[in-house]
């Protein structure tokens, strides 16, 4: 007897840093536990915008306490994260508007399941927060499109598309979804289950969320538990 | 054989329901963990005026989420937390006290683990405050002192002595560029590891050599 998977929306911008730790331990437990994981590409600058909050790097004390945390945290999540030479360019200046349409366009593109989705994502993740490479013009986002599979006919299309007024638009009603949700950030995490949703911010929150939808954590590596809780 | 203790010190104040969920947990584990767990009772106040944050709460969208947020971490570390806008302005005369009490029992710490409990229960439990004179007096007898020593706590708590060690512990928390509370600093291998949050546990445990088996390490 199978249960119904608990379905679970994964809100999330290839800027954010903690979103990239999120998405990873989320894909390995996507098969461990009984959920049907749901990528949700969105746009970190319009949830910013729209519930009034500010980059927590433009606190100095914030900026430094997060450059260490990732480091450690990344270290423990098994993430190769390595901020990119010029953090604030990458972050604010250049953005991730284009990435994001980019990711939403591959999204419409493929109808059936989200291999692709997944595989975009984490070739963008790599490049701003991994290499520190661009993600902002066409070369990059088709240079990561070829590492995730896809062809080069394929990319050409996708770029048009990513351009187009319907995946603008699917983009910011994405990020509308996660303000109506009452987001204020990313990664933002939203667990249905006995038809409530419950919501979860950042990438700390896993042993509560498994607590919350009736699951295990056994830490962020479940082929190898690091714990019996 | 046995390791020397690893130093860990709480940076809180009980206006931050957060700092109540880490000081709980804290206590529970130190005498799980080798540790050696030192209160340091601080200004939440002067940790964002010093680092230029602003409040959680003045952010709408932050401060739905904290409520729901507060309500499933109370529950899953069983502590009688009930989330709420407190009518507090501020808690700087009821840190002052707390520092007192601090300053009075040297570095045993278990009346200063008494008496921010019960002033937590004030605030976030039962709701009643802690504005009031009266209120510091009736969490201080609940902790186990008596009226006197209350009363002398109370006076001492208006010192200039008591007002500058408040201001420089609060300082320590910045110099550790502390934006927040709680801020848990864990001295290991010669190095300050920082955690801000009471929900960094697990890899609190993994860095400092320890296990992380959830809120209840003992299961009564």
């Amino acid at each position: 007897m199978a249960s119904s998977r608990k379905m679970v929306e994964f809100f999330y911008d290839i800027v954010s840093p903690y979103s990239w730790m999120a998405f990873e331990v989320l894909c390995r437990y996507k098969n461990v536990w009984n959920i049907d994981l749901k990528f949700k590409p969105a746009y970190l600058g319009g949830v910013m915008h729209g519930s009034g909050n500010r980059p927590p790097g433009m606190v100095p004390n914030k900026f430094h306490y997060m450059t260490k945390d990732l480091e450690r945290v990344s270290g423990y999540f098994g993430v190769p994260l390595y901020p990119p030479s010029d953090v604030f360019e990458a972050m604010f200046e250049k953005g991730t508007l284009n990435a994001m349409r980019f990711v939403t366009a591959v999204a419409e593109k493929e109808k059936e399941g989200d291999v692709l989705v997944e595989r975009v994502s984490r070739e963008l993740w790599k490049r701003i927060w991994s290499t520190d490479q661009d993600v902002t013009q066409p070369a990059s986002l088709t240079e990561a499109g070829l590492k995730a599979g896809l062809s080069a006919s394929e990319l050409e299309e996708i770029l048009t598309l990513s351009k187009s007024q319907p995946i603008k638009d699917k983009l910011k009603s994405v990020t509308q979804e996660a303000l109506d949700y009452q987001c204020f950030g990313f990664p933002f995490t939203v667990c249905h289950v006995n038809g409530k949703a419950e919501l979860f911010f950042g990438s700390d929150r896993f042993e509560l969320m498994a607590h919350c939808i009736g699951e295990k954590w056994v830490g962020p590596h479940p082929d190898k538990p690091t714990s019996k809780m | 054989m046995s390791n020397s203790r690893k130093v860990v010190k709480l940076f809180y104040d009980v206006i931050s329901p957060y700092s109540w969920l880490a000081f709980e947990v804290l206590c529970r584990y130190r005498n799980v963990w080798n540790i050696d767990l030192k209160f340091k009772p601080a200004l939440l106040g002067g940790v964002f005026r010093g680092s230029g944050n602003q409040e959680p709460r003045f952010v709408q969208n932050k401060f739905s989420y904290l409520i729901a947020d507060l309500k499933q971490m109370s529950e899953f570390f069983g502590v009688p937390l009930n989330p709420y806008l407190p009518g507090e302005k501020g808690t700087l005369n009821v840190m002052r006290f707390v520092t007192a009490v601090a300053e009075k029992e040297k570095e045993r710490g278990v009346l200063v683990e008494r008496v921010s409990r019960e002033l937590w229960k004030n605030i976030w439990s039962t709701h009643r405050g802690v504005t009031h004179p009266a209120l510091l007096t009736e969490a201080g007898l609940r902790a186990g002192l008596s009226a006197s020593e209350v009363e002398e706590l109370l006076i001492l708590s208006k010192s200039q002595q008591i007002k500058d060690k408040l201001k420089s512990v609060t300082q320590e928390a910045l110099d550790y560029q502390s934006f927040g509370l709680p801020l848990i600093v864990c001295h290991v291998n010669g190095k300050a590891e920082v955690f801000f949050g009471s929900d960094r546990f697990e890899l609190m445990a993994h860095r400092i050599g320890e296990k992380w088996v959830g809120p209840h390490p003992v299961k009564t």
